[in-house]
């Protein structure tokens, strides 16, 4: 116990200065297996804790907490364990507890498995947010504990607070400073793409699902596998069909993942046919499967939108047409079925139609808008300077790679065979037809 | 510390700025579930859900009235029935929704946010009728807007429909919409701009 003491008068004496909290973290580092078996010594933790101040001696108290976090925690310590952590993720000093970002990541994860275990996840949102902030050293920065947010968010049903960190952009991984592993990277793909599933942004959904499914591995992966079925439910809504994968991924994702998700795959065949009566049927034979994965109501949300994209067929075909014949043409019960479809396909903008209640007749228009307004030069314009920022980012990339010393040897080496045309940068999407 | 947040809430009702509604209640209540407490008894859930509604965020109102507990949803039938509202809009039901917005006797605070979301939609139904009907039932019409067979002539006769008592149906007169299209000399600055990241 005395030791206990002794740690705890050092941690108030050397928080002042860096170097002192430098020296300070030597210290807790050789301490840290004695601290982590002070396991059962709940009680001597939470009396030195009390004796910290989260602010001032934000290393001190984050070595103490994750002992405290490390060990077992009953039912009663666990309400202690989160509004302790949640305290202390909110007042911590920047500074101190980058010192030590795995430990930081440690007590926030563990924060975030009691709330779940008390099924009240929607306590950890507000810390894990803070928590991120903290150890980003810009918004740029993907931290391990964005995954950890996503999931909460999807848990607590908030998936409105998602938005809050899927909506930076991320360009920059950095082990060293965030501690970030690649399973980290896959989750925060994977939770983020359903947390934009669940807000119907299926663009942004398509966009993650591909990142997890097209990174870097050697063996494959169930993280990758389950983003794969989500990427070929989810292309099929914002696409009509699921483009081959583009030739980054890795061989061992190209050669297994189908194989892994036979259903999937033969359901996006059977869209492929466009028959509404077929792809229903499908449905039902895959339901156990697509049950067991979650993945039902998506699913369903396929059949929805192989109707509107039947009728958007229509549209390059016919300039007026009955909606007798387009409940026909596209299987919907009945013209008033068709109707009302097309109403609400107009009033997304997802088809330029005028009806025709009368005669019973759709006229299909041309897109109205002229690209000509202050709106679109406006918008356009913003397109124009993310693409010129994006653009600077490239290159410096470019730069870096082209001086780091590990890649220049390689490319020394094989230079011989290295042939540009064999790396297609921009991913392939020959959509041939909706 | 609890009452001080809400009372934000009610700041922005009383000042009308419905739009803020969402962003509020959201935030407070993560905030309060960070502290560890239950919402509080008093706390405004048929405000937190019209917010979503009111801005056409029908995900987060779905989610919400996911996570909102039985016991609170049993027993404010004010609840229930501003969820119907929603219920109604996710399902393009048109005439449900003007039933369930007006078929209830709101209470006091409510009321004017109800109003808001009522006057909003049925200005966004209108302007779809006219940009996708040429012609239209006057039965179909009056459904969609939520009117009288009779007011519904009167309305949109005011807005230069025309109606056809032999056959039931309006001709619908589309809107024209003026848009800003002048461009300005600061373009030519930002071409200057794209021409120079472009050759350099």
């Amino acid at each position: 116990m005395d030791s206990l003491e002794v740690l705890v008068a050092q941690v108030q004496a050397l928080s002042g200065s860096t170097d002192d909290l430098l020296h300070l973290h030597g210290l807790l580092k050789q301490l840290d297996d004695s601290l982590q078996q002070q396991q059962q010594h709940h009680q001597a933790i939470q009396q030195c804790l009390l004796q910290l101040d989260p602010a001032k001696h934000s290393l001190g108290f984050l070595y103490f907490l994750d002992a405290f976090g490390s060990a077992d925690i009953s039912m009663d310590q666990s309400e202690s364990f989160i509004s302790t952590s949640a305290t202390f993720i909110n007042a911590s000093s920047v500074d101190q507890v980058r010192m030590a970002p795995e430990k930081f990541t440690n007590v926030c994860k563990r924060m975030r498995d009691e709330t779940i275990r008390v099924q009240r996840p929607i306590r950890a949102i507000s810390p894990l947010h803070i928590a991120i902030r903290k150890l980003q050293p810009s918004s740029e920065y993907l931290t391990p504990l964005h995954a950890d947010l996503l999931q909460i968010c999807l848990l607590a049903k908030c998936y409105k607070a998602a938005l809050s960190v899927l909506d930076d952009d991320i360009f920059e991984i950095d082990q060293k400073k965030t501690g970030l592993t690649p399973k980290d990277f896959l989750l925060f793909c994977y939770y983020g793409g359903m947390a934009y599933v669940g807000l119907k942004r299926f663009e942004k959904a398509l966009e993650l699902f591909q990142h997890a499914v097209t990174a870097p591995a050697f063996v494959l992966n169930a993280i990758v596998v389950e983003s794969y079925k989500k990427y070929v439910l989810v292309s099929l809504i914002q696409n009509g069909q699921v483009p081959n994968l583009p030739k980054y991924t890795p061989s061992v994702t190209q050669r297994n993942v189908k194989s892994c998700a036979p259903d999937y795959v033969e359901f996006a065949s059977v869209y492929s046919t466009r028959n509404i009566g077929d792809l229903k049927r499908s449905i039902l034979a895959h339901e156990e499967v697509f049950q067991k994965d979650n993945n039902l109501g998506l699913a369903k949300q396929v059949v929805s939108s192989l109707y509107k994209r039947n009728i958007q067929r229509l549209t390059q075909t016919f300039l007026t047409l009955s909606l007798q014949d387009i409940a026909e043409t596209v299987q919907l019960e009945s013209p008033k079925d068709a109707e009302l479809h097309i109403l609400q396909m107009i009033q997304k903008g997802e088809i330029h139609a005028i009806i025709n209640q009368k005669d019973g007749m759709v006229s299909f228009l041309e897109d109205p808008e002229q690209y000509k307004t202050r709106d679109i030069a406006q918008q356009l314009h913003g397109q124009i300077q993310k693409i010129i920022g994006l653009a600077k980012k490239i290159r410096f990339a470019d730069e870096q790679v082209s001086c780091d010393l590990a890649y220049l040897s390689k490319i020394g080496r094989d230079r011989p065979n290295y042939d540009p045309e064999e790396f297609e940068v921009v991913p392939q999407k020959g959509f041939t037809n909706l | 510390m609890e009452m001080v947040s809400l009372s934000a809430i009610h700041d922005a009702q009383k000042a009308e700025r419905f739009s803020d509604l969402a962003n509020l209640c959201d935030n407070l209540d993560l905030e309060l579930a960070s502290k560890g407490g239950e919402l509080p008894e008093d706390w405004p859930y048929v405000i937190h859900l019209l917010g979503h509604i009111l801005v056409s965020d029908l995900n987060s109102a779905r989610f919400l009235w996911k996570r909102i507990p039985a016991s609170v949803k049993q027993n404010q039938p004010e609840l229930l029935a501003a969820w119907k509202i929603g219920q109604c809009m996710w399902t393009h039901n048109y005439s449900g929704v003007h039933e369930a917005l007006h078929n209830f006797e709101w209470s006091h605070d409510v009321r004017p946010v109800v109003g808001r979301i009522a006057e909003d939609y049925s200005g966004r139904i209108f302007r779809l009728l006219s940009t996708a009907y040429s012609t239209i039932s006057v039965t179909d019409a009056a459904s969609y807007l939520g009117l009288s067979i009779n007011d519904t002539i009167i309305f949109t006769g005011k807005n230069g429909w025309g109606f056809d008592p032999s056959s039931q149906m309006l001709t619908v007169h589309p809107l024209v919409t003026t848009v800003e299209q002048k461009l300005d000399a600061s373009n030519l600055q930002s071409l200057t701009e794209y021409v120079f990241h472009l050759e350099h």
